[in-house]
């Protein structure tokens, strides 16, 4: 009861001051995640003894910024008495002897006990103590308090981004957040984007990515987005949660927060980082001399020795790789108007020559306040020009690095480059001299927002955005390169071709906000929107080839004979365009009673232009439940448990991610045909038309409990998640006949996904210099296709991953109703003959040769998805040092080792080939087979980021923070698989295959500073 | 102006006028503003297509309509690497087989399974196969329902338009007859969508579709001229009907041997017309000319497919036939392919060494640079070495001993195993005519073949002189004159057996050699290298792909699947 009292006191003191909630607010966003280490319980007992030891003490309340706390209560240790601080965060107050005890106190801050100790005047600095329902958490079209949150939600604050020098704004909370997955396939590539998934794979072919909101623009590109231009990311994981961004919110959403200006004395930010990256997984290539051995043994035919060593894989690299990364920024402003301008630039290098990425750009935020403060208009423009090289680090060079004969020299006697004539073979170094693949790209964002307040608790908001997204690609290929030569069709002359893109969105955003409080204990907060956006793509692309000179390179398109010489291949040109609308009407109800219950409804109406006439428009709603359960009376005895909240939702979202038109019949080229001796384009039916084309639908259930016990050293969430996706989108088997072309474009089938998430955050140890903290993110995840057939197309199954050429031997993976995605399915090993050939099982158990087995034969034979993902963060802190270490673990899957499959086979010769060929698989002596043979458990766990950090602590009256840091990523990994790289794509549908094309992993080493002044 | 814009121009108005009234207007204002239409507008504007509203305004038009079935065709029936039906044609015949050599070409046992006969209803090239034709059988579907609503009457006659259309319902009883080849049993559907489940109609039905729609509508096609190259025309509607009645007796067991030989003559005599002398088809005169980079022209060309490099189109046999691109020296050419389909041994062994054929449509023994004595090199078990390609296809290069036994199946293949492919020839990169080849799908041979053998059918199959001196006035091409009194036949020589033999030595690679074998019941009980015979009648038709028996209830599977 008295605690509720104090409370009140205190909520009534600071909602004097409107001027105050907004400064609360705003050091919100800035809190830092501490927790008390003393209790700060104040015990109030009835005595008023005054004796005659009296003084008087002055003195003015700070927070640790240096500004002063008006409104914070002062209470003589074991007495009623006290006072508030004024506005300038001044006090006085008369003590009854020098041995009483000062309590500061204040909403937001540890409460401190100062010893008076006879002095008169007592200045203290206030730590702010955000307990952890107290946190902003971003959800769409607003913020909330974690209180109020009643769906799963995280939210990642900078403080607690991975450090390191992201490549992806979303790097930033790799292994920070349960059940979002990310795989980078192609390891440092700096041109090469990162899969992200959360909650397992939620559609076919709808997208499979979260949706991406910047600052409240949805869509954004995450090239816009600069690791020091980020103040946080909000994870909207579950269906309750994502229901009002309802139509592209089946894969969750994302929601991206960029730092703004603050009002007061201008900051300027510098911040830098300088990294190397080492390869760490190659493979065990044979070197020359072992391919010579096998020559002498005669194994391999004499004729294949031409002479050299050569280490094609030590040639791809760029071993002196260097990427930086520069931020400027500054920031200021006055109570009416703030900025935030900031510029960068990166100079990002791959692992491998000719690989890498420069960009530069900026981002430039506004806010101007007027009419008496009730109107809040922003302006935001971010850019990025980027260009990249795109020549190097292609994944097909790597699988040459294994198989290209290591005797054969990259170069003959004059200089040009030497090409061995073994199947699938080139010479990637002659195409890295011969050939230009560059992109130049420029995507930049800009938006104009507004908010009126129109009386108390009303307010509006509008964001207009407009996001333009264009590149340009060049390529070359000189008449030097081999696929150019004399004797090609391209007869000794060189090629060229661009291509260009465009893509423009707009969208327009308007909300009006309500909050009512009424009777004391109810709160009302209402929303209601519209949202329209719409996007248009063009494609442009024109090549031409019978360059004889290369002094064009593709800057004379025109120059090239082929348009004249009808030997030559065809010039080729092309373009396309299309559109597509967005239009969403939504609301929002959030009821909270007494601070303890909570309820939030949402809807949302949609339409989208892709679908069929009658199904244009879906609706998507979601209700939401939480109760404080801490609050309750029975709980106010418990005390290890500060604070405990159940939350339990319901959710319906959508997936329009298809392209425009599937519901339309219209014609396209067909080939030409003559009429009379003239070649005529010819036109048919572009697809089989699908007017009753509609939305697909996830419904989500989603039960989870926050928590905080043990004075807040211990923090955390569980999340209990069951979500089935309806109404798949899929070009499904058409019946054929009757309709023209043998896909559709249906909604049939059901995706489901369960699995369970926790979040534990812990403090080990605090000490004066010294704190330990333990994060711990784990989650589980079940995913299986249930159905896949309706009452009009039917289908059993879908396969994936067309194992390449050589032998072109099916498909790898196999989704069958029922089964869960990832399934490999394929042949079972039985042995092998005395001959050393392949025996496999025959579906009644009999073992037969490769060319015996049928369709029928085959099995699931593993699973690449994992069952468990997690991560072990822990963070030390010693005096101005911090030392974090990040663990990340995948466990519960296989993976199909194609290297060994193809490359440690000796029937790969004369293609060089890995040394286990002659070692582990020696036995083997028969063609590439794929079976359970080459299915290995997949488990690992690595040592993802340590991070050593410095930051100084000294009085220079210009430097306000000094922080330098070093990182090592992806140092080690203990696995039980046999290959070098157990991290491979478990994203969509193709999970868990050790490709035999590839970029190398890394281990990549980062020296970084951040100065502020 | 942007409908968005116009949306948020009107808002900011909105918003300005009310902005201290009260909750109310600004609710009802809201609401106006969402009720705007452009700002619910949901229309799909089409860029990059055409619709069938602005499309068809003359005749190039009208025939760009019309001809999207025949290069839709050219996928699947000319050998241009798609799994169509001259892929099933010829791997389950007699003549080409797809080997494994080495680690290459075993392609989850999908040939091997043509070569056995012992695929089942999950075999995805049949299912390619089977969406492929009837894929073709809708463009006609709705190429003709869209002829039948153009208002042509300005730009074109009356006739111009039925000769198209019935062009379309010929070519559409030509999938059909296809189709019936293959599968035998399925539905005959003539509109797209309709159903859309059609039930499965047993295979006299599709005979008697088949032969209805052709007897209807071939008399009112045009005759062969230089005109009408590619397209169907009289002489391409006769040939069908002469090889539906050719088959009657096997198809629906009711011989039609005269109405055969009436199809036949119609061509012979020229009054379907032709590309030879006064408009009427003449016999090639050489082995080479209906083959050439200059085929367009052929004089015995009765239906063919139009290909040009030059006019955007080039038929690539490439992939099928060709080796890896060592080999493309072979030629002086710019393409290689798949090193896929070689010639059987003992289909090879069927041609005597004096047979020219023997030599003109094969490559066989060392193969050197164009026009040098330099050698080609292997890649592969051959690697570094002279490539020769033997009539033989096991694994020699892993001979351990002379006298080593050595086994030959379907997965004992190298990269040099078997005869090749060399019937159509592009010419060298320095000819003008380079891959300028069209690809004939009837010629005037085959209807002397046909006539031929509904005579001696018709006779109790035994040669009569009249169909002795239809073969030997074609055969004779393949002979030198020292060679030709010993090779030609008699009426006591040319048997039944040796009729079938003949076919198959002058129609190699042509894709008939599956439909001849059935015919003259060899196909489920003869032996050819390492195919055993199964026996079993049901192989002489496929299975309906299970993909399509379980999106369609009313389709039935054949009988053995």
């Amino acid at each position: 009861m008295k605690k509720n009292t104090m409370k009140k006191r205190l909520r009534d003191s600071y909602k004097k001051n409107n001027r105050k909630i907004v400064l609360l607010l705003s050091l919100c966003f800035l809190f830092q995640f501490s927790f008390a280490s003393t209790s700060s319980s104040i015990n109030i007992t009835e005595n008023d003894e005054v004796t005659q030891d009296a003084f008087t003490v002055k003195g003015v309340v700070k927070d640790n910024k240096g500004e002063a706390l008006p409104g914070v209560s002062i209470i003589i240790k074991g007495t009623t008495t006290g006072t508030i601080t004024g506005i300038d965060g001044d006090y006085t107050l008369n003590v009854p002897n020098k041995n009483s005890t000062l309590v500061f106190s204040y909403m937001g801050f540890q409460t401190q006990e100062v010893p008076v100790n006879g002095q008169t005047s007592i200045n203290i600095n206030l730590t702010e103590d955000i307990r952890v329902f107290d946190e902003l958490v971003v959800v769409g079209y607003g913020t909330m308090k974690k209180r109020e949150v009643t769906s799963s939600v995280e939210t990642i604050t900078s403080k607690d981004f991975k450090e390191g020098g992201s490549r992806n704004p979303l790097d930033l909370i790799q292994g920070k957040v349960a059940g979002l997955n990310m795989t980078r396939t192609q390891g440092s590539n700096p041109n090469a984007g990162v899969d992200i998934q959360l909650r397992g794979v939620s559609s076919l072919t709808g997208n499979r990515s979260p949706l991406i909101v910047i600052d409240g623009v949805p869509g954004g590109s995450l090239d816009l987005l600069q690791q020091d231009d980020v103040e946080s990311i909000s994870v909207l994981k579950d269906g309750s949660a994502a229901a009002i961004y309802g139509t592209r919110a089946n894969a969750g959403v994302i929601l991206i927060t960029t730092k703004k200006g603050k009002s007061g004395k201008a900051e300027f930010n510098y911040s830098s980082y300088l990294r190397h990256e080492v390869v760490n997984d190659r493979p065990d290539i044979m070197s020359a001399s072992d391919y010579r051995k096998l020559i002498a043994e005669g194994v391999i035919n004499k004729d294949q020795d031409f002479g050299a060593n050569t280490d094609l894989f030590n040639e791809l690299l760029n071993k002196g790789n260097l990427s930086h990364y520069h931020n400027f920024s500054m920031t200021g402003g006055t109570e009416a108007t703030t900025y935030r301008a900031s510029l960068f630039y990166s100079d990002l290098k791959g692992v491998v020559k000719q690989n890498g990425r420069e960009q530069y750009g900026g981002r430039v935020h506004i806010q101007q306040k007027g009419l008496d403060d009730h109107l809040t208009m922003s302006v935001n423009l971010s850019t990025n020009f980027n260009k990249a090289n795109m020549l190097g680090g292609s994944t097909g060079d790597f699988s040459q690095a294994i198989q290209r004969n290591p005797t054969a020299p990259l170069k003959n006697e004059d200089g040009t480059f030497f090409e061995t004539h073994a199947f699938d073979n080139y010479n990637p170094m002659s195409r890295l001299a011969n050939r230009i693949s560059k992109r130049d790209q420029q995507t930049t964002l800009g938006d104009l927002r507004a908010d009126l307040k129109i009386i108390d608790g009303l307010s509006l908001s509008a964001i207009a955005a407009f996001q333009r997204d264009t590149y340009n690609d060049r390529y070359f290929r000189s008449i030097n390169d081999w696929d150019q030569r004399p004797g090609s069709q391209y007869q000794g002359m060189a090629y060229a071709s661009k291509n260009n893109y465009l893509k423009k969105d707009k969208s327009f955003e308007a909300t009006a906000n309500y909050r009512k409080m009424f009777a004391e204990e109810h709160v009302i907060t209402a929303l209601l929107g519209y949202s329209y956006q719409y996007q248009t793509r063009e494609e442009f692309s024109v090549n031409n080839n019978g360059f004889t000179t290369d002094g064009f390179l593709d800057w004379n398109l025109g120059a090239g004979s082929a348009i004249q010489n009808d030997k030559l291949p065809r010039p080729g040109m092309g373009s396309n365009k299309w559109e597509s609308t967005l239009v969403g009407f939504f609301g929002r109800i959030n009821y909270s009673f007494a601070d303890r219950y909570f309820l939030q409804f949402i809807l949302r109406r949609e339409g989208s232009s892709k679908f069929g006439k009658n199904h244009k428009w879906g609706n998507f709603p979601a209700a939401s439940a939480g109760w404080t359960i801490s609050e309750e009376r029975f709980m106010q005895n418990v005390d290890f448990v500060k604070d405990l909240k159940l939350r339990v939702g319901y959710g319906v979202t959508g997936n329009e991610g298809i392209s425009p038109y599937q519901s339309m019949h219209t014609l396209s080229t067909g080939g030409v045909y003559p009429q009379d001796g003239v070649y005529y384009q010819t036109y048919g039916a572009s697809r089989n038309a699908n007017p009753d084309l509609k939305w697909e639908q996830k419904r989500e259930f989603n039960a989870g409990l926050d928590f905080s016990i043990l004075n807040h050293r211990i923090t955390g969430s569980f999340d209990f998640f069951v979500r089935n996706t309806k109404d798949l989108l899929y070009e499904y088997n058409a019946q054929q006949p009757s309709y023209i072309h043998s896909r559709i474009w249906a909604n049939v089938g059901t995706l489901r996904s369960t699995g369970f998430e926790f979040q534990l955050s812990g403090v080990a140890i605090e000490k004066e210099n010294f704190k330990w903290t333990i994060d711990l993110v784990g989650s589980t995840l079940n995913n299986k296709l249930t159905k896949l057939s309706s009452d009009l197309f039917k289908s059993n199954w879908l396969s994936f991953y067309g194992l390449p050429s050589p032998g072109n031997l099916g498909d790898a993976i196999r989704l069958e109703e029922g089964g869960k995605i990832g399934n490999f399915y394929g042949k079972r090993f039985a042995g092998f003959t005395d001959d050393g050939e392949w025996l496999f099982y025959k579906k009644d158990g009999s073992k037969v040769r490769a060319g015996e087995t049928s369709e029928e034969d085959l099995a699931v034979i593993g699973n690449g998805v994992p069952k468990f993902q997690g991560s072990i963060n822990q963070r030390f802190e010693y005096k101005g040092f911090d030392l974090s270490l990040m663990f990340r673990t995948k466990l519960g899957f296989d993976i199909l080792n194609l290297k060994d499959l193809y490359y440690a086979n000796k029937k790969w010769l004369p293609n060089n080939m890995l040394k286990q060929a002659v070692k582990k698989y020696n036995h083997i002596n028969d063609d590439p087979q794929y079976s359970d043979y080459y299915i290995e458990k997949g488990n690992f766990i690595k040592l993802d980021n340590m991070t050593l950090g410095y930051t100084f602590d000294f009085d220079i009256p210009m430097i306000s923070h000094l922080r330098l840091y070093a990182t090592v990523s992806n140092l080690f990994t203990i696995s039980s698989y046999s290959g070098k790289n157990p991290e491979v794509q478990d994203t969509g549908f193709e999970a868990g295959i050790d490709k035999r094309d590839y970029y190398p992993g890394t281990t990549s080493w980062t020296v970084g500073l951040n100065v502020t002044f | 102006m942007d409908s968005w814009l116009k949306c948020y121009i009107l808002k900011s108005i909105k918003m300005k006028k009310h902005m201290y009234k009260n909750i109310k207007v600004f609710f009802a204002t809201l609401l106006l503003i969402v009720a705007i239409p452009s700002c619910t507008n949901l229309d799909e504007k089409i860029y990059s297509d055409l619709s069938g509203d602005n499309f068809y305004k003359n005749k190039v038009e009208i025939l760009q309509g019309a001809l999207r079935p025949f290069t839709h065709m050219q996928a699947w029936m000319a050998p241009t690497g798609q799994n169509g039906y001259y892929y099933h044609a010829e791997l389950s015949a007699d003549q080409l087989a797809w080997p494994q050599k080495g680690k290459h070409g075993y392609d989850g046992g999908d040939h091997f399974r043509q070569h056995y006969h012992t695929w089942t209803s999950d075999e995805g090239r049949m299912r390619d196969a089977w969406s492929l034709i009837w894929t073709g059988v809708g463009y006609i579907n709705a190429a003709i329902a869209d002829m039948e609503k153009v208002d042509y009457k300005e730009f074109m006659t009356e006739e111009e338009m039925t000769a198209i259309i019935s062009e379309l319902y010929v070519l559409r009883a030509f999938h059909y007859m296809k189709i019936m080849e293959l599968w035998g049993n399925t539905p005959i559907v003539t509109e797209v969508g309709e159903g859309p489940n059609p039930p499965t109609r047993p295979k006299k039905d599709l005979f008697e579709f088949a032969k209805t729609e052709l007897e209807t509508h071939v008399p009112k096609l045009l005759p062969y001229s230089k005109e009408l190259v590619g397209r169907v025309s009289q002489t391409a509607g006769y040939a069908m009907l002469a090889e539906l009645y050719l088959n009657a007796e096997y198809f629906v067991g009711v011989p039609m041997w005269d109405e055969c030989i009436k199809a036949c003559d119609k061509i012979m005599s020229g009054e379907a017309g032709g590309l030879g002398a006064g408009n009427k088809p003449e016999l090639a005169d050489n082995l080479s000319d209906s083959f050439s980079n200059t085929n367009q022209s052929a004089k015995e060309s009765l239906f063919q497919f139009a290909f040009s490099k030059k006019g955007g189109f080039t038929f690539g046999w490439d992939g099928f036939f060709c080796g890896y691109s060592n080999t493309s020296e072979i030629h002086n050419v710019d393409y290689s392919g798949w090193n896929a389909f070689v010639v059987i041994p003992t289909a090879f062994d069927n041609y005597p060494d004096n047979d020219l054929r023997k030599k003109e449509w094969f490559m066989f023994g060392p193969q050197y640079k164009y026009g040098t004595d330099e050698p080609i090199l292997g890649t592969e078990e051959y690697n570094g070495k002279p490539l020769e390609y033997v009539n033989y296809i096991r694994r020699e290069s892993e001979r351990k001993s002379p006298d080593e036994v050595l086994r030959s199946t379907m997965a004992d293949g190298e990269e040099n195993s078997g005869a090749r492919f060399d019937k159509y020839k592009s010419g060298p990169l320095t000819d003008d005519n380079y891959r300028e080849n069209h690809y004939l799908l009837y010629r005037l041979t085959e209807i002397y073949y046909n006539k031929a053998e509904a005579l001696m059918r018709k006779n109790g199959g035994k040669a009569t002189q009249e169909a002795v001196d239809l073969i030997n006035i074609c055969r004779q091409r393949a002979f030198s004159d020292e060679d030709w009194e010993e090779a030609k036949y008699t009426t006591e020589t040319l048997t039944m057996d040796e009729l079938l033999n003949e076919r198959g030595r002058e129609f190699i690679f042509e894709g008939k050699r599956r439909t001849d074998l059935i015919r003259f019941g060899k196909f489920t009980t003869a032996s050819w290298w390492d195919h055993e015979p199964s026996n079993d009648p049901n192989r002489e038709i496929y299975p309906i792909p299970h993909t399509q028996i379980g999106a369609n209830p009313n389709l039935k599977q054949n009988p053995g699947y």
